[in-house]
């Protein structure tokens, strides 16, 4: 292998980590402090990062031949790629910089851990010497990486969604001692446990008026988007997921099809992922019933999001298969 | 007056099965029951995901604590997928698709023209601009025509509503979405109704036959090809390719060359063969006191064994060593023949007696006077075949699956309800409540767009007061 050609591949790939791990902090740094400076810094360097990773990626198919998604190296690059070119199309089209943190962490920390993965330049293996792999794989990849932002945003729901309760409750108690109650009435207590605190397109009474008394928290909060908004946030981008995981499900059946002779064979990776299909489908139609959005639907979604961790590491690492393919 | 008495009683009975019927349809078609259903099914798929599956009960004993390796036998966990708990859970959510597309999906596919109160419905929004009732009601009117909405106007009570729905067409998303499932199901249940699949392996030189066919396979040679690659872990020898030269013979009795790799199958009328393995077979050499007796009459292939004649012991070829490190005596990382060997087991009787690794060409004492020699191998290869009719309709399926989607997630049925009332001083009032199918939350922002197009198309100085901005319910 030329050496030239290796080291422009592993500067790029220093660069993509650098600038992934640069942007993180910058982004977090956003989340906390709301500095627009800080979100302008972060989202450029997403961008760089995500350029010199599909650039390092490009590298390797020029010096190989071979579509570099044949291993674990390959696809987890891929994946984080993916993650940060979903983040940034959202944060564009519904500001979603606030999410940028932790995206770009779980992006920095992917292509880290994909690194000790990498065996150098090796060529594909007989099954997977197909042009499916330039369809499916990459399908797929985009699927757990926009599942992976969605995670991200019902993350930032979650605590916002508990950070709002918790101001509802103090406010509740304080309602009840200035009332002189010994205990909270059954309709404060209603108004503190209401569902409809996770549907609400503005922030609860009881963190606006906390914001408005000068608490700092509840101010930062107050910076977040609403709930509501989260949760139709988190509904999008799985709503971009979950057709391309069955595409990616339907794509890897038919090579399947033509590689082992059936397109379904029950393999782990193949039921793994279906079981991911199901918990998003059900995502999917309790999310038409108002009582299932808010924080049932962003804790089924980060479920569903530890089940493509499953599927996606899990399965390939530790549990042998059709799929095993590591190196 | 008996047959009268009779007739209720069979009235009344026809009622109670009605309403029992009734009551089972609203039980499917509830969505919580559907997801129950799809968290059962996700469940046993996860278990047969962790639990390895089609072994036997001595892998489980093994690997598992009696307990749980006594579940799995009972339970028929080691073949979950086909268990009948697995395939009646398929066949409820099935079920209950198909209540909830009758019940639900199709009866609110396209909701009645109603008058609401706007003012009730959580997305709605007041503008006030300037005109009589009628003249706005028609600029209104032309406004959402203008912009892609079916607009449609209702009289109720004296007072005009006007109706105006955008991708009314995606309410049907739903419904085709699990008529994609139901074609899957479809075309997978022809497989098992009228398809075939199966395996074998053929020599070199060989001929093999598909028994649900009648073809033919004739193997003249398999290649092979392992590169040895540098690896940062070490020397890594990774297959590159498989590849079967054989003449297959169909129906029509012609043969025809066929080159056979992984990713590439022959056709052979409607069946589907594929390279799937490989293997060296062995001749093996059974001799007592130097004179040749009869041992296996065919070369064996991994897995297989015989009895050495006149004692309880028996020999199985366990599998080929490519390489033996000179060094050690061991099998070598390198899994090309250079320097091949067999490891055998012994068996006496049903008891291991022993294995051993033993170099092509050299004899083993048996003891008894018997020696055993692994003459020489033969490569062979392993095909799978299989005739699936259903393949059409699972991949129709698939793409209306896939489409029903799409059209669920990406196009938003939406309804405006518009209602324009006379507000004095030469003004109108336009009032304007939005629903969809998936609650107000994910057409705010576009609502507000209307609201605000809406409010800016109106000729200058006319758009007096936006009364009331795009509100939700609060707790």
């Amino acid at each position: 292998m030329d050496p030239t050609r290796q080291w422009i591949d592993q500067a790029l790939l220093v660069v993509g980590i650098a600038a992934y791990v640069t942007s993180a902090f910058a982004l977090f740094g956003y989340f906390l402090l709301r500095n627009p400076l800080l979100r302008n810094v972060g989202l450029p360097l997403a961008i760089v990062g995500c350029l010199s990773q599909f650039a390092e990626l490009g590298a390797r198919w020029w010096m190989t031949g071979v579509w570099p998604l044949t291993n674990l190296y390959g696809s987890l690059s891929l994946f984080s790629a993916c993650a940060v070119t979903i983040f940034l199309i959202f944060a564009y089209r519904y500001d979603l910089a606030f999410a940028g943190g932790p995206v770009l962490a779980l992006a920095a920390i992917a292509l880290g851990y994909a690194t000790t993965w990498n065996e150098g330049y090796m060529p594909a293996v007989p099954a997977l010497q197909s042009y499916w792999i330039k369809i499916h794989v990459p399908i797929v990849i985009t699927a757990y990486a926009s599942f992976m932002v969605a995670f991200c945003v019902s993350l930032i729901y979650l605590v916002k969604a508990a950070a709002e309760s918790r101001y509802a409750r103090g406010t509740v108690r304080a309602a009840a001692a200035a009332a002189g109650a010994a205990q909270p009435t059954v309709a404060m207590l209603a108004y503190a446990a209401s569902p409809a605190l996770g549907t609400t397109r503005t922030d609860t009474p009881a963190l606006t008026s906390a914001a408005a008394a000068g608490d700092a928290t509840a101010l930062w909060l107050t910076g977040l988007p609403s709930l509501a908004r989260l949760d139709v946030m988190q509904y999008r981008i799985i709503a971009v997921g979950l057709p391309l995981l069955s595409l990616g499900i339907i794509t890897g059946a038919m090579w399947a099809k033509e590689a082992w002779g059936a397109y379904w064979q029950w393999d782990p990776k193949e039921t793994a992922a279906l079981f991911s299909w199901i918990v998003y489908a059900a995502y999917m139609h309790l999310h038409t019933r108002p009582e299932w959005r808010g924080s049932r639907g962003a804790l089924l979604g980060a479920f569903g999001f530890a089940s493509i961790v499953f599927c996606y590491l899990g399965v390939n690492i530790f549990i042998s298969g059709l799929h095993s393919y590591k190196m | 007056m008996e047959a009268g008495r009779s007739g209720r009683i069979a009235f009344r009975a026809l009622a109670g099965v009605r309403d029992a019927w009734d009551e089972l349809i609203g039980l499917f078609a509830n969505i919580p029951f559907g997801v129950s259903l799809l968290a059962i099914w996700a469940f046993l798929t996860m278990i047969g995901v962790i639990i390895e599956q089609g072994k036997d009960a001595a892998f489980y004993a093994s690997v598992y604590p009696p307990p749980i390796a006594r579940l799995i036998a009972r339970l028929d966990i080691a073949n979950i997928y086909h268990s009948p708990a697995y395939i009646g859970v398929l066949g409820l959510i099935l079920c209950s698709m198909t209540a909830a597309t009758f019940t639900k999906v199709i009866p609110r596919r396209i909701p009645r023209l109603n008058p609401v109160k706007i003012e009730a419905i959580p997305l709605h929004a007041t503008v006030r601009v300037a005109g009589d009732a009628a003249g706005v009601g028609e600029r209104v009117a032309a406004f959402f025509a203008a912009r892609g909405w079916q607009v449609r106007k209702r009289e109720f009570g004296g007072t005009e509503w006007t109706f105006a729905d955008k991708n009314n067409w995606a309410r049907r998303g739903v419904l085709v979405a699990h008529i994609g499932f139901v074609l899957i199901a479809t075309g997978t249940t022809i497989y098992w109704a009228k398809g075939y699949s199966g395996q074998f392996a053929v020599l070199s030189g060989e001929t093999a036959t598909i028994p649900e066919s009648g073809a033919r396979i004739a193997l003249e040679r398999f290649a092979y090809r392992i590169d040895p690659v540098r690896t940062k872990a070490g020397v890594v020898y990774q297959p590159i390719d498989y590849v079967s030269n054989a003449k297959v013979t169909g129906r029509d009795g012609t043969t025809r060359d066929a080159v056979i790799r992984v990713n590439q199958p022959y056709d052979v009328d409607g069946t589907l063969v594929y390279q799937a393995t490989y293997g060296f077979a062995i001749n093996f050499t059974l001799r007592k006191d130097g004179r040749p007796v009869a041992g296996p009459d065919h070369p064996l292939k991994e897995g297989e064994g015989f009895a050495v004649g006149g004692t309880s012991r028996a020999i199985q070829y366990q599998r080929f060593v490519g390489t033996i490190d000179r060094a050690t005596g061991q099998p070598g990382a390198d899994p090309r023949p250079n320097d091949p060997g067999v490891v055998i087991q012994a068996f006496d009787g049903d008891r291991p007696a022993g294995a051993a690794l033993i170099p092509l060409g050299r004899p083993i004492d048996l003891g008894a006077g018997y020696t055993l020699e692994a003459a020489r191998y033969v490569l062979y290869s392993g095909f799978q075949y299989r005739y699936d009719p259903g393949i059409p309709v699972v991949g129709l399926g698939a793409f209306v699956l896939l489409a029903g989607l799409c059209i669920s997630f990406y196009f938003l049925p939406a309804r405006l309800f518009v209602l324009v009332r006379d507000a004095g001083a030469g003004t109108s009032e336009v009032g304007i409540a939005a629903t969809t199918v998936r609650g107000y939350e994910v057409f705010e922002d576009r609502f507000r767009e209307i609201v605000d197009e809406l409010r800016r198309s109106e000729p200058a100085g006319d758009a007096t007061e936006v009364q009331s901005a795009p509100v939700l319910g609060s707790v």
